[in-house]
Formats: C-alpha cells, structure tokens, sequence
C-alpha cells in the first residue's frame, strides 16, 4: 500500500491496512509504504491518531501498525525494487515482497496523479509503462498468480493503460480527463480526512467479515459515478476468470478454514503397515479435496499448495 | 544367537555408564536450567519542577550464556539472541527520541538524564567482537536488520558518510565502536510497536500496559532505548526503557493556594495514562512502580520540619508504598527516596493507581551538570558560516569543587559533523568570559578526523580543562558550505541539512546513586542502573544548515528548450531541402490541365453516347 503526500491520502492507506488486517491478512504479508509522518507530525492535534472520519470514531494507526518504507524511503526505486524482488542482499525480509507463483496480491495505490502518473515525494513519478514493465517482470520471474491494482488518484485508470500481462485486474477511482475528489473536510483537524472512492470501499467492507461471500463484481458495480463524482472504471480484459465468481476475500482478505477435531492423528498410527499408509493418505488427500471443491471461496491458495504438498511429502 | 557371558556383562557395565552419564547430563541441564532467563519490568514516576510528570519504563530480559541453555528461549525475545550472533555484538545502544530534554528544569546530574537524555531521532551506537577490518561490513548489515526491525530508516545510516569511529571521545575503546545518527527522524506508533512486541507479555499485561499511545505521544519529550550487553560469561543483557515527560491533565491544575502561590497539579497513574495498573506480567521475576522524590523536594521537606514519609506535609501519596529507599549522597546526607510498590499485591479487583497529591505550593530545582552545554550557528549566506560551542556555568562547581587557583574541570567534547559542511578544524578559537585564549591553554588533548567530501564526516573528539571561577566559555570553529550532486538532496532541499547533535561529558563528575540502607536482598535492576558508575554527560542541540539547492525544475527546462530549439532547427532545414522553387505552382498547373482533359473526355464521351441513343431511336 502507498501513500502519499496529504492527511487523506494517509487515512486512505491506512483504512485499508485496517481492512486487510481485520479480514485475516497479517502484518509479514503486508508491505506498508507510507510517504509522511502523519500521526506524530507536530501539526496533527491528536497525536498517534490519524481518522477517516469527522466523527472520530475509529483511531486508524491504533496500536499496532508496521510500517515498513517511510519518509525519504518511499521512493518509485523502492516501489519497483519490492514489486521486481531485485534488492540489495541486506534489505530485511520484512522490506521485501515474499511473493511466489500461487500468490494473490492486492496493490492499493493513492496520492496525487495524473495523465500516465503517479507522483511520489514532489519529485518524482512513476510513469504507467514503468508500472506495466515491473508487473511484466513480476510474471516473468512468478511472482504473482492474480494482482489486483487499486489506484485513488486524479485520472487513476490511465495509470494501468499500458499492462499487458494476463492475470492482471485492475480498477482506477477516475477516468482520464476526470479528477477525483476528497469525501469531507473535518473542520477539527483542519483537512480533509479521506477520498471518496476510498471511502465507498471502506462502506462495502465494513459490511463484510471474513467468511463473506461478496464478490468482486458486487464490489465493482457498487460504484456510484454521482456518488464519487468520477467513474471508476475497471480493466478486466487480462484477466480470466469471471468477476461475479471471484470472492473478494481473495486479495482483501485471508481465509484460513480451520476444521476442529478430536479424533486422534491417524498417519503415524499406520507407519508400520505397507499398506495401510497409503489408504489413509488416499482418505486425507481427498478430504483435502473435498475441501477444496465443496468451498466456494479459496482460502489463500499459497496456504493450501503448501499444506497440500506437506501431506503429499509425509506419506510417500 | 545368545551372547557369550563374558560380552553380556561387558554389555550391562556399559549400559550402566551409559545411563550414569545420562543422568550427569540430565543433573547439569538442570543446574543449567537454573540460570534461566529472567524479566523484569519496573516504572518510576517523578514529579518534575515545572509541573510535569516522569515516567520512566524499564524492562530488562536476561538470557544465559548460548552454551547452557542452547537456541531455545522462552523469555528472551529471538530476534535479539540471532541479531547479537550473527553481528558479533558485545554491546548496542538504538535509541528513538522525540522531543529535547530541559536540562535546565528536568536536571542534568541524576542517572535519569545522563543515561536518558537522548539526543532527536534515532542514535545508534555499536560495540562489535569482530576483527577491525569487517566492522564496517558488519554495521552496514546490521543497520538495515535493525531497519526492518523497528520500521525506521536506519539503514541510512549504511553509508560510510553516515557513521564514525570515534575512539574517546564517545566511550573509550579499540576501534569496533562505531556511532551513527539520523536526528531528522520521525518516532511514532510504529517504532513502538516492533518494541514492545519484544517483551514477553507485549502490551497486554503488566506495567507495559498503561502505554496509551496518545498519552505517550503527545508528551513534551518521549525517548525509547534498546540496550543490550553481551558476554561469554554473562549471556545477553536486554534492557528496554521508555521515558516520557508528560503533562497531567488535571482540572486542579491551575489552583492558587492560600497562601499566594500556585499549587503543583496533583495526578496519579490514571491521569498520565488513562489506564490503571492491574497487576503484573505473571512471567516477570517481580514488577515494580517507583516513585522518586527528588533532593529539591526532600529538602523542603526537612526545612518544613516534618519526616520524610510518603504522608508529611507538603504531599500525600495516594497509596502506601510497600518500602521506601533512602539515598545517600558522599556526604551521608539524605538526598533522594524512592517509594517502591510491588505489583504483585495488586489485581484486576483492586488495581494499582499511583498518585501524589500535593498539599503546599513548592518550587524546587533538580541538580544540574557543572555546564550548560548549547550549540549554535553563526554567520549568513549560502557560502560559509561558523558552528558556536557555549559552556555556561550552573553553579554546580561551587557547591562541589573548592576553588582554588589550579582547580579545572574537565570537559569532552564529542562532534560529528557530515561532509558538506567542511570544517576548518585551525580555526578554533576559545573565549573564556569573552577573553580570547591560547589553544594550548584550554584544550588538552584533541583527536580530529577531517571530512573527505561523499566520503566520510568530520570528527572531532577535544579533552578541554575549564578554570573552575569560569562563568562562560565560548567555541568556534569556521566551516563552508559544499556542494551535493541533484541527486543527493532530499525531496524537502529547501528545508535545511542537519548536523547531529554533539555529546558533553565531564569525566570527573559522576552520576551514580547509592542506597546502603537498602536490604540486600532486593533487587532491582532500575537500582542497578542507577548505582553503576556513570559520567554526567549532555546533548546539545540539533542544528539546521541551509545550503545552496539548485533550480530542480531546470533540467525539465533544458530538455523542453533544446527539444523546441532542435524541433525548429530540424524542421526548417528539412523543409528547405525538400521543397523546389515554383515546383507547386507547376504540380498544380499540371494537375488542373489533367483535369481539364478529363472533363473534356467526359464532356464528349456523353455527346456521343447521347448521339448514338438518339440515332437509335431515330432508326427504330
């Protein structure tokens, strides 16, 4: 998630952080940039506190937020760097993205932009062929199966004009030509505390938990053009499944479906039996199986080639 | 087969040895086991004179040497066992600081302002059991293990123009010290959390739950520290502390007293941090709430006439502590008392809430170093300038050192100063009340590692020895202002570049505290802190340089000016080359004449169909 630069793009950013987290995805999957020191800047009248909302009900930073490139380190270098994976060798784990070829990822961009631009630090941009050449690399080096680029910016959509490689989705808060614009100013603090798209995201998450249904078409078409004063406009022709069959949980959130038992664990029982092992892996492989195909929504498909090959390895 | 007798017995005997040495290793491992890891957490609370309140976290995890008790830890936080192995660390001081401690109201001479006044930002210092020539390498690594760590830029401090080597001037030592700091850096929420995450209990139980984070950070000065110490024979030490200087908000803040003056604010844990105590991190070897009250305040006390307890007649606590402590200056003379509660008395059902109320208006003053050190910039312009080192003399040596003729304090003076500011180290000049000395008079030992421009900063460790009946000494050096590459100025160039601050500490003078009276048995590793030996020692400020930035939107400019300048140039000659004089009238020319052939074409190709059709008619 990148923010840049204004209040409301930090309470942009971080509502969403809040979301991810709230919906099942934890900090050592999240790559937090964030450009300006808001909640202890000196101006800020609530310390530790940044809000989406005049009515200052929710503290978004809260107690326990990672952020992992600030200030002077959120730079278009860095955003590459972590979208390529090509770092320095002593960059921290927690600096890169971890990413292999069963990952969902969620990019969430906002600040100020424009025509094929997005601005970074008041001096430089990324530029939309930049953006489309890292997510190229990114899928030549396997490092994503399905990205879903979010981008609250003026002329959002022009920012993913130029990609090109299939499993790509995206969705951009304005079309090129069009501003968009903050939701409302909070008199208090004296900004504007967050944008309008953003803030008619937030609305249909707060319905969700994280067993939720809700799929990418409903989160698309809930849109309102009169609301947001922009049309967001979506690209979906890299991308192959259909949208009212994509769960939203799959880049916004992470489902573990946990099964509790007590019956006892029956692999090392049967370690002596030639033949008995491999009727007993045949059983939890398919239960595994049956798992897979009787649940709509995919837990985060990484988890479960792992554990999937973990059963494979053990009884072999 | 059945085994000969012989080889059956020789079979049991070895067995049997087997199983006794099992046994000797089993017994070892418990006695390992027995120097076990241990945590600790403490607070202190003290009121300070200009009506605002300390608070003072301290955590300290222990971990036995690696080869009793292996990879494994219960208490002790990974991260820092594998960051202290793979770095070779024997000692780490990171600190994260916001705010500038008030030597002048909060005191410059106890162990809380020489081990916690901490200089803005972030300042990172490491002592490193490597050979000389891979330190370097190793700090590079290290600051970026940290960055990740702690969610701060602290890899800035990789580059060799960021760090120095200083070898007295900071703490004495062989060459693995090195010292690096960013004062510019922010501290918030984030830097915290990675911190606390460190502790056994986090923030969810114990003293580190009264940390809420608005309280904390919207305090006048708010400094976190991470100290570790490592040793073959003592395992790893880790000492975490947080040190906030709050403003209670309390309604009877602004009272005025019967008798004139205006009472101090009476507040209580519940007023600093909005949470109450509810007992102890149930993993703690003990957990205790101190409160402090300082030499100025006992003072008062005595003159008042009254004992000094936790209920006399200038304040009350609100609780009674489970034991009060004593200090004891050199002289034998009461000089501070801790009032120490155990938290393990305390629940959910009936939680701790610490507070002092005061019944007098009281104004008192906290002791002070021998000097105010304090720093700053003179001259104007983008070209050079000078940096101003002023010592001014609290008093403290009159009480202390008896004047006479050949007394002297001694003062170190440490210094890093980054590259683009290039001191002229022969320009010194030293005015002791506003007479201009002799070097040789003032300086006595004097250690300076010049800048190399992108290469390394200036440092600068001096051993100065200042007239003890001196009121005020004064330091300058010149400098000029370099030039830095586009490239290397941040995107804010129009602010300013800092110079860290420099560190202040006079050897002879020692902040150490000590409680004989104290049971021998209670131990307190707050206590600890405070009994070891330990310089007074102060931070100046941070000072702000503005240097020449360039025009950023010129290379833009020349771009679009000599595209505009090549586009024209190109253009015409290509247009002047390409066309022939008349050659369009001609193409026209010949163009309306085929046209007009056309026409006429078709002009009679229509004459004679129209004929012939007529004709046919005609004949049928």
């Amino acid at each position: 998630m990148i923010c840049r630069f204004n209040y409301r793009h930090m309470a942009n950013t971080l509502s969403l952080y809040r979301t991810v987290k709230r919906l099942g995805i934890p900090d050592e999957r999240i790559i937090l940039m964030l450009a300006d020191d808001m909640a202890c800047n000196p101006r800020n009248n609530y310390p530790a506190q940044v809000f989406n909302n005049e009515n200052h009900q929710l503290n978004l930073y809260g107690d326990n937020v990672e952020v992992d490139y600030r200030g002077y380190e959120v730079t278009v270098e860095n955003f590459l760097r972590v979208l390529t994976g090509r770092h320095e060798s002593a960059v921290p784990r927690s600096k890169r993205l971890l990413s292999d070829e069963g990952s969902h990822i969620l990019l969430y961009m906002t600040g100020h932009g424009g025509d094929e631009f997005l601005k970074f630090q008041d001096n430089e941009e990324l530029q939309s062929h930049d953006l489309a050449d890292a997510v190229k690399q990114m899928k030549e080096k396997h490092r994503f199966k399905e990205l879903l680029i979010m981008v609250d910016t003026c002329q959002a959509a022009t920012l993913f004009s130029q990609l090109q490689s299939p499993g790509v989705l995206a969705i951009g808060s304005s079309m090129k030509g069009e501003n968009s614009y903050s939701h409302h100013l909070d008199s208090d603090i004296g900004v504007s505390v967050v944008d309008r798209f953003t803030f008619h995201t937030l609305a249909f998450f707060e319905k969700l938990n994280m067993y939720s249904n809700a799929s990418l078409n409903s989160l698309f078409n809930s849109y309102d053009p009169s609301m947001l004063l922009s049309t967001a406009y979506y690209r979906m022709d890299l991308y192959k499944r259909a949208l009212n069959e994509v769960p939203v949980t799959n880049f916004f959130g992470s489902v573990m479906k946990t099964i509790h038992t007590d019956s006892a664990y029956t692999g090392f029982l049967a370690a002596h039996d030639a033949e008995l092992p491999l009727s007993v892996g045949n059983n939890i492989l398919d239960h595994v199986m049956l798992q897979n195909e009787a649940s709509a929504r995919r837990s985060n498909i990484e988890e479960m080639n792992v554990s999937f090959s973990k059963f494979c390895i053990s009884f072999i | 087969m059945m085994m000969p007798p012989s080889t059956a017995r020789r079979l049991c005997f070895l067995s049997l040895l087997l199983l006794l040495l099992l046994l000797a290793a089993a017994a070892s491992a418990t006695a390992d086991a027995a120097a076990a890891e241990e945590f600790t957490e403490e607070l202190l609370l003290r009121p300070l004179p200009d009506r605002k309140a300390l608070a003072h976290f301290h955590f300290r995890s222990s971990a036995p040497p690696a080869s009793a008790a292996g990879r494994h830890h219960h208490l002790f936080p990974k991260a820092i066992s594998q960051l202290v192995q793979k770095f070779h660390i024997s000692e780490l001081e990171l600190s994260f600081t916001q705010g500038r401690w008030n030597y002048e109201q909060w005191g410059g001479y106890d162990p809380m302002s020489t081990n916690n006044a901490k200089p803005p930002g972030v300042e990172l210092w490491a002592i490193f059991d490597l050979p000389l020539a891979e330190i370097d390498a190793t700090w590079k690594n290290l600051t970026h293990t940290l960055s990740g760590l702690f969610c701060a830029s602290i890899n800035f401090l990789e580059s060799s123009t960021a760090f120095s080597a200083p070898r007295w001037g900071f703490k004495l030592n062989e060459g693995n010290l090195r010292y690096g700091a960013l004062p510019r850096e922010a501290v918030c929420t984030e830097n915290l959390t990675p911190w606390l995450k460190l502790l056994p209990c986090r923030d969810k139980a114990g003293i580190a739950s009264l940390l809420y984070r608005p309280s904390v950070y919207k305090g006048y000065y708010h400094s976190q520290k991470l100290k570790l110490k490592s040793s073959q024979s003592l395992g790893i030490i880790l000492d975490q502390t947080l040190t906030v200087v709050l403003q209670p908000n309390t309604v009877s803040g602004k009272q005025l007293h019967s008798t004139g003056g205006q009472l101090q604010p009476s507040w209580s844990m519940e007023h600093l941090f909005s949470k109450k105590l509810s007992g102890k991190c149930l993993v703690s070897k003990s957990s205790r709430v101190f409160v402090e009250i300082e030499k100025g305040i006992v003072d008062n006390v005595d003159k008042a006439g009254s004992d000094v307890s936790s209920n006399n007649d200038l304040f009350v606590l609100s609780t009674a502590p489970d034991r009060s402590l004593k200090e004891l200056d050199n002289l034998e003379v009461q000089s501070s008392s801790l009032y120490e509660y155990d938290v393990n008395n305390y629940n959910s059902d009936k939680p701790l809430n610490v507070g002092i109320t005061w019944k007098l208006p009281l104004i008192w003053s906290c002791t002070r170093a021998p000097y105010h050190a304090s720093r700053f910039l003179m001259g104007s312009g983008n070209e050079r300038g000078s940096i101003a080192m002023s010592f001014l003399s609290t008093g403290l040596d009159k009480q202390l050192v008896d004047s006479s003729n050949d007394c002297s304090i001694k003062a170190v003076v440490f210094q890093v100063v980054p590259w683009y500011v290039k001191v002229y180290y022969h320009s010194l000049e030293v005015f002791i009340d506003g007479n201009s000395k002799a070097i040789s008079e003032v300086v006595d030992k004097i250690h300076v590692t010049p800048s190399e421009d992108k290469l390394l900063p200036g440092t600068m460790e001096m051993l100065l020895k200042f007239p003890c009946s001196m009121q005020l000494a004064t330091l300058t050096l010149d400098f000029d202002k370099g030039f830095l590459h586009i490239d290397e100025y941040p995107p804010d160039a129009n602010q300013g570049f800092d110079i860290p601050s420099a560190l202040v500490s006079f050897p002879e003078f020692n902040s150490s505290r000590s409680y004989p009276e104290a049971d021998p048995l209670f131990v307190s590793p707050l206590l600890e802190n405070f009994k070891e030996d330990g310089v007074v020692k102060s931070y100046t400020e941070v000072l702000l340089v503005p240097l020449t930035t360039p025009d950023f939107s010129m290379p833009y400019n020349v771009i679009t000016f000599t595209c505009t300048v090549l586009a024209l140039y190109f253009g015409s000659l290509l247009n002047a080359l390409r066309r022939r004089i008349g050659e369009e009238e001609r193409g026209l020319k010949k163009a309306a004449l085929v046209r007009e052939l056309q026409f006429a074409l078709l002009q009679s190709q229509s004459q004679m169909l129209r004929w012939s059709t007529i004709y046919f008619f005609c004949w049928i």
